[in-house]
């Protein structure tokens, strides 16, 4: 117990201002008085003595004020110095009291410092990717533009962009890019890279300022114009060494030699990031529609109409589809625009809205928790704030006293938030990419720091009010009377704690669902069949430079060269090439249309993946052929497409009742190309992701003049040995070409289930974290409850009542709450799994197991929290609990 | 009687904090005891004694206190601080010294 050193004059501090004044001139009064008294004494008449007194005093105005301004200055520096002291001692206690209570002061701290922590760092990757603009030049008027066919959204071919460049009026500027990857020599290793052609003045649109040198402008891009190249600031400093003078240098990639014209600024933007180099498009006049793999950036002109824009887009699309129609019959389809944001930032709507719930949430929790623990130690030491109450501390400053203990957990918490926040968004910065749009543009900024204190100032709220309220209400001097174990504000403390127990399951509920519905389609995705068996397949891409390999026969030779080597390297049992490789990595898909079942005019061709294979891929992946014969060398030396095998889903697809065999079909759009013949079918292979649907794919020959090949080895052993012997193999044919995208079919799969397992990890995580919470809440409530009816239930164990019956009163109490809580939970989970459906595979958002097995895990827990204290009542001896009352 | 005599800058803290030195006492008292004292060889002004007073409360020298006085009117009562004591030994010394040193000067002559 705190005894007040000294009484605190606390008048002093509610005194009003004018109290000086009145107390002053009370003084000045006294004394005329006693010198007129002593006048009149001395035999002077009351009105002589008056005026002789005041005469004899002097100046008494100036004195007045004199004596005022003294008197104030010492009331402001005395406030000044108590409201220290008071602050100081308020510490003191609070400290003190903290330290009473190590385990719930650091069950608080960190529980709300990790609820403050993560929910800043989630909300600042949701504030970089969705709410703040592009760090581009006026980016509001900045859209892509794009071929729309409900409901595909694709890309620009040729054709397409050459006639929007030509004829639109609406767009201040349209500059487009594809992806390239190419291969970076420099004489000592061979790498592949990563970069971009571009074309028009993509640099200019997006208004991107050189680090050095110069950028690309459009036109760098005319045909016969020097190769030029614009680099990365990464790939500047990692690959060149950072010289300052390699402006002008040649850089060599894909045998060629380029000239190193400038370099671009650090974090450039989001589209650029992760690019290592950009070069100007030099695209072919296109000869037909297609293909369609140019991304089209146009800026909007100020103050332009976006329906009038897209109006036009329409115009120009119809004025061009009958130019192409021998290539192209979709009249459906036209073109679209969208902000370039949503272009950038895709689809994470849902997943940063799960995740910034899930931690906003989790924080809830912990801040109700925090409320339960110190409304339990505020009932315990009504005691002590009756005892300060009675020795003069008014109610303000017991409330404040709370406070300020509430205050001190809160801005501990806040320290382990910054923390927290601080590591999130670094790993945010290293590791984010492949998870979230933009995390590079993620920082701890004012916005962060904002955040941050408002969620501190929030949590002293939530966890401190309601104890202090609580500690402050009702009457103190009962407490004071009263035994102190069974204090008169019991009940309203149950009530409370009650409320908060049972807030706390409401909430931990739908997030334990959703986590368990991530779980399952995680395992869901994880048993996909893919098709084969994918032990020991490994796989490579390997690109041939144009400019040394434009001959046919001369690449041709290489790739058979290559087979021929590699399938002669001990433990490889099988060597195959392709254009895509499972479970998501298939390049092209394409349309056709079905001899015995054409596509109405006007209508859309199916579209499956198109995978181009040699021979003995079937044999190197183990694909069964269910009908008619495998592809073979003849089929692949023939000069146009005859013949073609599909998979068991494609035949499924489009001839559910017949055999597929020696159906024909004419793809490409193309109406005058010889028929193309369904030989053979086999085993359906995901290609287009583990959780898309089997659509069928076709499999074509492969021409043997082609640049890149995907290389797939099944081996006999270790396939790493295998592949880094491959390499070797490559190296000694060419020095210049890269092996690049090594990765073993497994690797590929634990790949793809990456981005799903991190998210189900982390919601899995933060459920946890509710749960636990909501455990030590339901376990406090039920101990409280205990210790408060210790002599009722000793009187009842007296009397012959039954331990059981103790035990289930007990557990009774405590499980109703809970019941309550996640009978809310479940109401609100099954309103908001919903939204959470388009991140599920394999099991549907209101899944009645998981629901059932979510809420008898809550309730099992739950169950064991209540035990504990139960049988503790249960074993209370009756005589003991009634002599120490 | 010759004409009381201005006080000297400075010397009117020192005469009030001796006259608390005995005990509490109210303004009007402290007047009575300084001017019984020189017997009213010194001009001390009303004014000028409340605005010490008031000037010494302000920097802690001495604390006051409302009282009921000896015909039971409710007074000021001031009385001395550790510190206004402290300060009271000092000053007296520190005007000794000067008085003798004037002293010595105009004996000198």
């Amino acid at each position: 117990m705190d005894e007040p050193r000294r009484r605190r004059p606390f008048w002093y501090l509610l005194r009003r201002p004018d109290a000086v004044r009145t107390e002053v001139d009370a003084e000045l009064r006294v004394h005329l008085e006693m010198r007129i008294d002593e006048l009149r004494a001395r035999g002077l008449s009351r009105g002589d003595a008056r005026r002789e007194a005041i005469r004899q005093f002097g100046d008494l105005d100036a004195t007045r004020e004199y004596c005022w301004r003294q008197d104030r200055a010492k009331e402001n520096r005395m406030r000044r110095t108590l409201m220290i002291e008071d602050l100081a001692q308020d510490l003191r206690i609070c400290v003190r009291g903290v330290l009473r209570a190590p385990v719930t002061a650091v069950v608080i701290v960190l529980t709300v410092g990790l609820g403050i922590g993560a929910t800043t760092a989630v909300f600042s990757a949701v504030d970089a990717a969705l709410l703040r603009p592009l760090p581009y030049k006026d980016p509001d008027r900045l859209v892509r533009i794009f071929t729309d066919a409900p409901p595909n959204r694709f890309p620009f071919s040729v054709a397409d962009y050459l006639a929007l460049t030509a004829e639109q009026t609406q767009f201040e500027q349209v500059a487009a890019y594809t992806s390239r990857g190419m291969t970076f020599t420099d004489g000592a290793s061979a790498d592949r890279v990563r970069g971009r052609e571009v074309a028009g003045d993509y640099f200019g649109l997006l208004g991107i300022t050189p680090a050095q040198g110069r950028l690309l402008n459009a036109n760098d891009g005319l045909p016969g114009s020097a190769r030029v190249v614009v680099v990365s600031e990464d790939f500047w400093q990692r690959r060149l060494a950072g010289r300052g003078d390699a402006i002008g240098r040649a850089v060599r990639l894909d045998g060629e030699s380029y000239t190193l014209a400038g370099v671009l600024p650090r974090g450039a933007g989001p589209l650029e990031q992760g690019q290592d180099f950009f070069v100007p498009a030099q695209w072919k006049p296109p000869t037909r529609k297609g293909p369609f793999f140019i991304t089209v950036l146009a800026r909007l002109r100020a103050g332009a109409d976006r329906a009038a824009a897209i109006e036009e887009l329409h115009g120009i699309n119809k004025r061009l589809f009958p130019i192409w129609r021998a290539s192209y019959q979709d009249d459906r389809a036209t073109w679209g625009l969208l902000d370039l944001k949503a272009h950038v930032v895709g689809d994470v709507r849902i997943t940063a809205g799960l995740a910034l719930a899930a931690v906003g949430l989790v924080w809830l929790v912990a801040c109700a928790n925090a409320s339960n623990l110190l409304v339990a130690r505020v009932a315990s030491r009504r005691r002590e704030l009756a005892v300060r109450a009675a020795l003069g501390a008014s109610r303000g400053r017991v409330v404040r006293l709370l406070l300020a203990e509430s205050a001190l957990l809160a801005s501990s918490a806040a320290l382990i938030g910054v923390g927290l926040a601080f590591a999130g968004i670094e790993l945010l910065h290293d590791f984010g990419a492949g998870y979230f749009p933009r995390t590079q543009e993620v920082a701890f900024d004012a916005t962060a720091v904002w955040l941050l204190i408002a969620l501190t100032a929030s949590s002293v709220l939530l966890f401190g009010l309601v104890p202090a309220a609580h500690g402050a209400g009702g009457a103190m001097d009962e407490s004071l009377r009263s035994e102190g174990r069974t204090s008169t504000g019991s009940a309203a403390v149950r009530r409370v704690r009650r409320l908060l127990v049972a807030t706390q399951f409401a909430i931990a509920t739908p997030l334990l669902v959703v986590a368990a519905l991530l779980l399952v389609s995680l395992n869901q995705l994880g048993r996909v069949d893919l098709g084969f068996d994918t032990r020991n397949v490994v796989t490579g891409v390997v690109l041939l430079p144009q400019s040394q390999y434009s001959d046919a026969g001369r690449i041709s030779a290489f790739w058979d060269e290559l087979r021929r080597r590699i399938a002669a390297i001990p433990g490889v049992a099988g060597v195959a090439f392709a254009d895509g490789r499972p479970p998501n990595d298939v390049n092209n898909f394409n349309n056709f249309d079905l001899e015995d079942a054409p596509t109405p005019p006007g209508q859309s061709q199916p579209i499956t993946p198109w995978v181009a294979v040699t021979p003995d891929y079937f044999r190197v992946l183990g694909l069964p052929l269910v009908e008619g014969r495998l592809l073979d060398e003849r089929d692949a030396q023939a000069p146009n497409l005859l013949a073609i095998v599909v998979d068991r889903a494609w035949a499924r697809r489009f001839y559910p009742r017949a055999s597929a065999v020696g159906r024909r079909i004419r793809s490409g759009g193309c109406t005058t190309c010889p028929w193309t013949t369904v030989v053979g079918v086999v085993g359906e292979v995901k290609y287009a992701g583990l959780d898309k649907p089997d659509d069928g794919t076709v499999y074509q020959p492969m021409a043997p003049p082609r640049m890149s090949r995907d290389l797939i080895l099944r081996t006999n052993g270790d396939a790493g040995a295998a592949m880094a012997a491959a390499r070797q193999v490559i190296r000694g044919m060419d020095p210049n070409l890269a092996l690049a995208n090594v990765a073993t079919i497994d690797e590929m799969v634990a790949r793809a289930l990456e981005r799903p397992r991190s998210l189900s990890l982390l919601i899995a995580s933060l459920a946890i974290v509710a749960l636990t919470l909501s455990a030590i809440g339901i376990y406090g409530v039920m101990a409280y409850y205990v210790q408060q009816h210790t002599k009722e239930i000793g009187i009842r164990l007296a009397l012959g009542g039954s331990r059981r019956r103790v035990l289930r009163l007990v557990v009774g109490q405590g499980m109703q709450v809970v019941a309550m809580g996640v009978g809310v939970g479940v109401v609100t989970a099954l309103a908001l799994t919903r939204l959470t459906s388009s991140l599920l595979f394999g099991v549907s958002s209101s899944d009645r197991a998981t629901f059932v097995a979510v809420c008898a895990v809550m309730l099992a827990i739950a169950l064991a929290a209540c035990i504990v204290p139960a049988a503790r009542a249960s074993g209370l001896q009756p005589a003991a609990v009634l002599r120490s009352e | 009687m010759p004409p009381p005599l201005p006080l000297l800058q400075g010397t009117l803290d020192l005469l009030v904090l001796r006259a608390l030195a005995a005990g509490p006492m109210h303004g009007y008292g402290i007047a009575l005891l300084v001017h019984g004292r020189t017997d009213g060889h010194l001009a001390i002004e009303d004014a000028a004694l409340y605005q010490a007073l008031h000037r010494l409360d302000r920097r802690g020298l001495v604390e006051a206190e409302w009282r009921p006085s000896e015909n039971n009117r409710r007074a000021r009562y001031y009385s001395l601080t550790p510190d206004g004591r402290r300060r009271l030994r000092e000053e007296t010394a520190n005007w000794r010294r000067y008085a003798r040193a004037v002293e010595a000067v105009l004996q000198g002559s």
